[in-house]
This record gives C-alpha cells, structure tokens and sequence, in this order.
C-alpha cells in the first residue's frame, strides 16, 4: 500500500491504496470523484483529464504515489451549481455537449488553454482539446464557446 | 494493472541505487505515457515487480548551457521544450518535434529521456537530435558515461541500457546550438498520430555551401538512422534545390522501411524523398531569416 | 415567446445507488430544467438548452459506471482468442480457488444460452462452441477489477481449433463449411425488382461494371457498454444498463435467465454515446447470474478493446454494380448484388440488409432495377447496427460509381447526377411514390456553397474544364 495526502479542489485528502492504483482510479474509488471518466485508460481519449499543479494531464497514466503532496483540480473543483465556470455556462447556452461524457476533461482542458492564452486562436483551440476525443459533437460548438469566453474576457 | 512495489527516488543515485537493489524485475518511470500504457496491456512474465519513480529527482530536469554545450535534462517534458526560451531561440526544429507529440496532456507528462528510452522507430524527439550529433550521459551503479546518440539504441525499443542504469540527459555539442535545423513528420492524422515518416536535417551554411550536413530518419528503420549517402553527398556542395533533392532520393536508400498497417514501403520511400528535400529546404530557411535579422 | 420551463423539479439519487460514505464537494439534489408536463411547448424555431447540459458540465451526470454500490463485485469476461473452435475443456478451479475471487460461471451455467435482437443465434457465454475470438467463454466476479482480469488467466481452456470462415465471398459458396453447421451460411436475402433490366441494358448505350468494398467499423462511443446488476427480497432483478433497447433487453435477459420479463427492471440512465452499438444486451445476462450466484451487486465494464472485440460493429459490404447508360448519362438499367459480412451472430443484420438493398439504387431514378443483397456468417466479430443501417456504405459505392460513370463519359459529375435524381412523385426501387422531394435543389445548393465550377446545371450543360 502506497500513503497518498494531497489536495483536491482545495480539500486536503488522504488514501492508502495498492501501489498499481492509477490517479484516476484513486479518484473514482477512493474520493468518490466520477466525474474524470475512464475512456480508454491509455491516453488516447481524454476523458480522464485533470489538472494536476496546474498542468493538464491524463490521470489514467499517472499512479496515485506520484500525486502525493500535489494539488489536483478536478471537474467537481472547478465550479457549483449555481456558480458556474464562464466555460461551464457557456458550454450549457452554445450546447456544446451531447451526451457529455468527454464534458469534464474537454472543459477543463479548456480551461487550461485560456488560462495560458486569454485569446487563443481556432488552430490554438484545437491543438488544446487534439487530446479530448469527442464522439458526438464534431467539436464545432465547442471551439465557438472558448471563441465566445475569450471575447467576453477581453471586453 | 497487476500489483508491484513502487519507490520514490529523491535523486539520480537514488535511483541509480534503487534500480540496483531491485534488479532485474524493476522498471523506471518518469511522465509514465509509455509505461503505464505497456503495464496495463503486459503479460504477467513481463511485468515488473517494482517500479522506481524518477519524476520527483530534479537533477535530471533542467535546461541549460555547459562547457559541452546545451544540456536537457531527461526529465525534462516535451511541454518544456516547446516553452524553453533558449532552446526556441537557438534550436526550433526541437520544438517543432515536441509539439507534433500526442497531446497537451501527454506532452506535459511525457519526457524526453522517457521518449528516447522506449526507442520505438518513430519517436519524434528521435530524427532532430540525431541531425543534431547529441550526446547522451548514462549513469549506473559503476558511474558516468557518454556516447553518441545513435549509438544508444540497438533495436526497435532496445537500449544500450541496463536493468540498474538510467538516462541522464541529452547535450547538444556547443558547435551545433544554433545549427540551422527543420524538422517534419507526417502521419495520418495532425492530432495524436504516430509518424509513418519524421526527419530532421540539419547543416552550416559555409559561403553557398553545405557544411556538415546531417540527416536524421525516423519510422524507416530498426531504429532512428542518419541518412549517411545524403549526408556524404552534400558534404561541400553548394545550396541548391536540385542538390536538396537528390539527397531526398539518396536518403530512400539509407533507409529499410516496412508495410504495416498504417502504410506501404513504397509508399514510406516517396515520404522520405519529399520530407528530407522539404526539411533541408526548412533548415535553409531559417538560416536566411536569421541572416535577413 | 418564451419556452415555458418548470423548475425547481428536485433529482434525488437513489437511496439503493447512493455512492460511498464520501459525497461529491457539488452535493446533490441540484436543480434540472424540462419542459412542464402535459404543456404544449413551442418548439420550432425556439432555441433552447439541453435539460442535462448542467450536470454535464459540472461533472455531476452518472452514467453507469460512476455507480458504486456497496458490497459490488467487479465482473471481467474471459475472450476465447481464437476465431473457431470446439471447447473441449474447461478448468475453472485455479481461478475459484484465489483470495477475492467470489464467483467464476460459464456457458453451462447460463439456463438459456441464446439471445439476439431477431435471430436467437448468439450465446451469452460461448458453450461448446466458439465463434469468434471476442466471444466470451468465463466470467469472473470478483471484490476488485484487477483480482477479475487476474483470475481471467487462471481459468484453463482447450480449444480444438477449427479454419475460420473470414471472407464473405467464401462464405457465400454452397461447399463452405457453415459457421452455424448444419444452418447454412447464408441467413439473409433480399430481392428487388423493378421494370425489366434485360431490356434497359440492351437499349444502353454503355454499360458499366465496378465492384466496391467498405470495412468494419466500431462506433466507439466514449463511454464503454457498463452495467450493474442487482437482485431483491422479492427475486426481481434491477440492471443499470447503457442499454438502448430497454423492452427487447429485458426480453432477452429474460430469455437467458428463464425468468418472467416482469421480474425484470432495467434502468437505463445518461448514455456515454450509443450510435447503434448498445442496441442490445452484452454482459447483462452474465452479470445477472454472478449477481444470482454470488447475492452481491455486480458491474461489468468494457475495456476499450473489448468495445472493438465484443460488440457490434458495422457491417462491411461488397459491392457489385452494373449500370446502362444513355449517351447522355440517363441511367436506363442498374443490378446491384450487395454481400454483408454478417460477422459471428445476426444482431440486426436483417435490418441492415433491407435498408442497403433499398438503398442501393441510390437518390436516382431507376426504371429498370435488380437489387439482390445477401448477409452471411464469418467468425468475425458480429456486425449490427449502426448510424444508417446499411445506408453509407451503399452510398460509398453508388456515388463512386457515379464519378467513374460520369468520368468515363465526359460528363460534369454534379450534372450526371441532376440528369438522373428523384423527383416529385418518382417511384422508389420498391415502386413506393416519392413526396417532398428535394434532391436536386439541395445538390445545387450544396454545389452553390462549397463552390462547384458549374455554369448552367440543371440546364443540360455540362460544364466540365
Ligand atoms: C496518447 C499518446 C500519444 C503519444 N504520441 C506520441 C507521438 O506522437 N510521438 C512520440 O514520439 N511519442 C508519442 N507518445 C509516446 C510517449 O508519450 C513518449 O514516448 C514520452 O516521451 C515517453 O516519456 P515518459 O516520461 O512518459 O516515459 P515513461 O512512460 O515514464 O517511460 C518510458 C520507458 O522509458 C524508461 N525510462 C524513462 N525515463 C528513463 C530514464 N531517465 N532512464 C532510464 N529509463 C527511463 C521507462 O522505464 C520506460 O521503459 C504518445 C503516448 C501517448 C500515451
Ligand atoms: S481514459 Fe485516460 S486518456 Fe482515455
Ligand atoms: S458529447 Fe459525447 S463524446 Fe463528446
């Protein structure tokens, strides 16, 4: 068994798990944290995007021990029901989502993008989500709302 | 994926010591991109009975300039490279190369040293720094040593490395930071696509001519290879397109590639050809933006 | 005019489903907006939101395998990896035998060992006989995912290995040996047939032939089939499915467990992306008796490799066309012979083969038609539905077909197609008469917007450079 303790969306965590125990599986199992989903578990897919010490990263390729004493954001973190993300409202107005089960990392991948790059342009905004697969939308409706953010942010 | 016993290492001798302790059944794991991938897939007579994380050893990371010339630690993340001032500056084809690399989310994980150790034929960190002549710095039980780049793979993901030895970093030698440097790849996609063909190439630019040219070649062999008749051939020759492409018919022959299930040989022999004239096309280019500055 | 929206309605998670002792940092019961019941809300033209485009975004939607229940067990299914075989021995005792292992069942184990949306063809767990390489021969329920696919390896099969049957064509032929022996290979037909073809080629003034394929396709929907099941008091079985096909489910876990239909609740909630592939059961069955065996919950989830092994795929077709023409490009007689690779098992084949053979002729009329369309068994995976039925690989191959037709006879691609699309009252392949039929104007609209190099289409000019 590994001791993890770090923090999650701000809350100081702890969990003993089985050394070959994935970041993502950790925060399913152990922390009740659904909303980074498993895809594919082989970093194809993106579903299971978190950030952790601000940088994007698929947690179905990180072990649960390399966490410890870092700061990991997930979906849930980002936002609550009535206080919304900028990115999770417009999302919601655009209908940037389908079924939604790509939404928590293709929302917090963008997220990522502008906070590097306030004004990113399309080709910025496809690179940042070429690691978030999306079956059903064609990720139009997508790059329109992160255009819309930015525009909004600048104003 | 199949349980195992998993250390932290605080440094490179650290890490140097837990391999040797654990040996042979140990395996090193820095952005884990490749190795947690082969985990979850490995047979159970493959799979390793310890994992020795290196990603917390901070004398592996690093870029910067030494007396041997520009030194990039192996942990250092392709994400890293692509944001590194000094290495845009003097050396973009490398950040062309770590962009074209799976995604922001591998990109940020994934090292170079992790690229260069998993040795599959079409890494894209490959081609540039063999085009380069890097130097790479292996560290072991018994101490320090160097050689050449190339001479660190043996085979499709096959290493000189031993069970208890680690990459350290990769040193661009002093006279080639700021060689003019292009690196291509073309896959079937522009997103998260491996390479059926990456090249780089490399060269000065001696009056109008070619000056140490170098070509690196990638998915087309057993491992990354120069392209050593091209090279040969412009060796002195002046810069001129027809050259460029006759070193893009003779790099066809410096290569074996394979059919596969992503593309034909004969199809991997016309990308050879077109990308190594397009990347000494590129090299030449930046050499005369820098010279127009 | 604003859409009438009710709020306020509350969503409570179920007290069964309740996840562990940890609650999300966003707590449930949240708001969800929907249309108000019984109201007629204005909808055309409206613009409005996705009821659960909120959860969406915050993360906060379930689907299937976000549910942990307590006491569940993980359920994994051993593949056969082998194309054709007869089982000739099973040893499950190694596997049973590890700490954490709670159950291990098999083929005899399932009362009903045949399924399927039309054809009862397919076995819950191969019993016998293996038909594909993605069909599973053992499960395993287990306390966690990685004991299951542990104990997966210590299950001991012998397989005599039989040639498979992998390509159509070969399929087709009356000496090959059937897949399903003694039924033939051959499980679907259709015939259309419509004027008299005989008479079209003759008056042609060319006649072309081409032959297209298309390959399998898996519908990679993001999220993997999953599903959960649970038994009562009362012996009721619940199952949290990613089923699209509630009733036909719950017909078919009834068929398999020799249960009523009435004991039987599936609860099908947010889908992770269907497009066809979760139109029928896959694990529910399996789980269904872990559950039984074991008295604990059990869920099953795919790996993304079993997404491309055990379910559907879309079925790949060969393409036979032969097409008469005037000078001018007016179709005058088409025969088409459409062979689908049905893969193990019939899934909704037969569907598949109605929609591509009415499909074949393509939007255009054909006076004189032939359409035949066989689907046979290969040991493939199994191929069923999935977006158009049928419909885009026909496309693939008439409009192919067309190019090469339109090419060949030197004219305008676009214009060999206005000279021969449906119109207003047209009849069909299956002489049904066609209403509201716009083909020719969305082609010159769509040749309008993407900036097709034609002057005067639709007028009788060609206008290729
Ligand atoms: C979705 C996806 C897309 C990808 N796309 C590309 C692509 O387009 N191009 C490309 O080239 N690669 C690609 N990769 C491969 C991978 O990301 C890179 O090879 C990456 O650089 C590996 O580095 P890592 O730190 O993650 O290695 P790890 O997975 O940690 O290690 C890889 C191997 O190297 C060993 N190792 C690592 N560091 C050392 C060291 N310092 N000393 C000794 N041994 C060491 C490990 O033991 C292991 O065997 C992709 C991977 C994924 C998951
Ligand atoms: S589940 Fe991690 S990238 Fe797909
Ligand atoms: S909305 Fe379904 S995968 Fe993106």
């Amino acid at each position: 068994m590994v001791r993890v303790s770090l923090t999650v969306n701000g809350e100081k965590r702890d969990a003993e798990v089985p050394p070959e125990t994935t970041l993502l599986r950790m925060l399913r199992e152990a922390f009740n944290l659904t909303g980074a989903k498993l895809g594919c578990d082989v970093g194809d897919c993106g579903a299971c995007t978190v950030i952790v010490d601000g940088k994007l990263v698929n947690s179905c390729l990180m072990l649960a021990g390399q966490v410890d004493g870092r700061d990991v954001l997930t979906i849930e973190g980002l936002a609550t029901a009535d206080n919304l993300h900028p990115i999770q409202k417009v999302f919601e107005e655009k209908g940037s989502l389908q079924c939604g089960f790509c939404g928590p990392g293709v929302i917090l991948s963008a997220k990522w993008l502008l906070d590097q790059n306030p004004d990113p342009s399309v080709p910025d905004i496809r690179d940042a989500l070429s690691g978030n697969l999306c079956r059903c939308t064609g990720y139009t409706k997508m790059i329109e709302a992160i255009q819309t953010i930015a525009r909004e942010r600048t104003v | 994926m199949r349980a195992f016993e998993f250390y932290a290492a605080r440094n490179a001798s650290d890490a140097v010591a837990l391999l040797a302790q654990h040996g042979p059944k140990v395996k090193v794991l820095a952005g884990g991109t490749d190795l947690l991938a082969d985990l979850k897939f490995a047979a159970a007579s493959h799979h390793p009975q310890v994992v020795v994380d290196i990603s917390r050893a901070d004398d592996l990371r690093g870029i910067q300039m030494t007396d041997q010339g520009l030194r990039i630690g192996a942990l250092v993340t392709h994400t890293e490279i692509m944001d590194s001032p000094i290495i845009r500056e003097q050396l973009p084809a490398l950040v062309d190369a770590a962009h074209t690399i799976g995604a922001v989310q591998t990109r940020n994980l994934g090292t170079l040293g992790g690229n260069l150790v998993t040795a599959v034929p079409s890494m894209d960190s490959g081609p540039t720094l063999v085009a380069l002549d890097a130097i790479v710095t292996v560290a072991g039980p018994e101490g320090k040593r160097q050689m050449p780049i190339v001479q660190f793979w043996v085979g499709p993901r096959k290493t000189i490395l031993k069970t208890s030895e680690i990459l350290v970093d990769i040193i661009i030698p002093k006279e080639n930071v700021g060689k003019p440097t292009h690196f291509l790849k073309f896959g079937l996609r522009k997103g998260q696509a491996l390479a059926l063909v990456n090249v780089a190439a490399s060269f000065h630019v001696d009056g109008n001519t070619f000056k140490a040219p170098r070509i690196g070649l990638g998915a087309v062999a057993p491992t990354v290879i120069h392209a050593t008749s091209a090279e040969s051939f412009l060796e002195g020759k002046p810069i001129t397109p027809e050259n460029m492409a006759e070193a893009g018919k003779l790099a066809v022959n410096d290569a074996k590639p394979i059919n596969d299930f992503r593309a034909s040989a004969t199809y991997r022999r016309d990308l050879i050809a077109v990308l190594t004239r397009r990347a000494l096309e590129g090299a030449y280019e930046l050499h005369r933006k820098r010279e127009a500055k | 005019m604003e859409t009438t929206t009710k709020t306020g309605t509350l969503v409570e998670a179920e007290e069964l489903l309740r996840a562990r002792t940890h609650s999300p940092l966003v707590p449930l019961p949240i708001e969800v907006r929907g249309p108000e019941p019984n109201r007629q809300t204005p909808a055309v033209g409206q613009r409005t939101t996705r009821p659960d485009a909120r959860t969406h975004g915050l993360g906060q939607t379930k689907y299937i395998d976000d549910f942990y229940v307590p006491g569940m067990l993980y359920a994994k299914i051993k593949r056969a990896g082998v194309a054709s075989a007869r089982i000739t021995k099973v040893d499950t005792s190694e596997a049973e035998a590890m700490p954490g292992v709670v159950a291990v069942i098999t083929g005899k184990d399932i009362p009903v060992n045949s399924f399927g949306p039309s054809l009862k063809d397919q076995p819950v767990l191969a019993h016998e006989r293996v038909f594909h390489a993605g069909d599973g021969v053992a499960a395993v329920a287990a306390v966690t995912e990685q004991i299951a696919a542990d104990a997966l390896e210590k299950i001991k099969i012998e397989y005599e290995e039989f040639a498979p049957v992998l390509d159509p064509l070969e399929s087709l032929k009356l000496e090959t040996p059937g897949v399903h022996a003694p039924s033939a290979n051959i499980y679907g037909h259709k015939l259309i047939k419509k004027g008299d073809i005989e008479k079209g080629f003759a008056e042609s003034y060319r006649i072309f032939e081409a032959s297209f394929r298309t390959q399998m396709v898996e519908h990679v929907p993001l999220e993997p089939h999953s599903s959960l099941a649970q038994w009562d008091a009362n012996g009721r079985l619940t199952i949290h499915s990613t089923l699209g096909r509630i009733t036909l489910g719950r017909a078919d876990i009834a068929r398999t467990l020799g249960i009523p239909m009435s004991r039987i609740r599936i609860i099908a909630t947010v889908v992770g992306g269907n497009f066809g592939g979760k139109n029928e059961i896959t694990t529910e069955p399996v789980i269904g008796m872990l559950a039984k065996k074991t008295g604990r919950p059990v869920k099953c989830t795919f790996t993304r490799p079993e997404e491309f092994y055990a379910s559907t795929t879309r079925h790949p077709i060969i393409m036979d066309y032969k097409t008469g023409v005037t000078k001018e490009g007016k179709i005058l007689a088409r025969k088409v012979r459409l062979v689908l690779d049905g893969g193990a098992y019939c899934s909704w084949s037969e569907t598949t083969l109605g929609k591509a053979c009415i499909l074949c002729a393509g939007p255009y009329e054909i006076e004189n038609l032939v359409a035949e369309a066989f689907v046979v068994y290969t040991n493939k995976t199994m191929t069923g539905a999935m977006r158009g039925f049928g419909a885009p690989q026909v496309c693939f191959g008439y409009e192919s077909h067309m190019d090469d037709m339109a090419k060949a006879l030197g004219i305008d691609p676009l214009e060999m197609r206005l000279r021969n699309v449906l119109k207003e009252g047209s009849l069909s392949p299956t002489s049904q008469a066609l209403h509201s039929v716009v083909v020719k104007e969305s082609l010159l609209q769509a040749a309008k917007r993407f900036g097709w190099n034609v002057q005067g289409a639709g007028q009788g000019q060609g206008a290729l450079p």
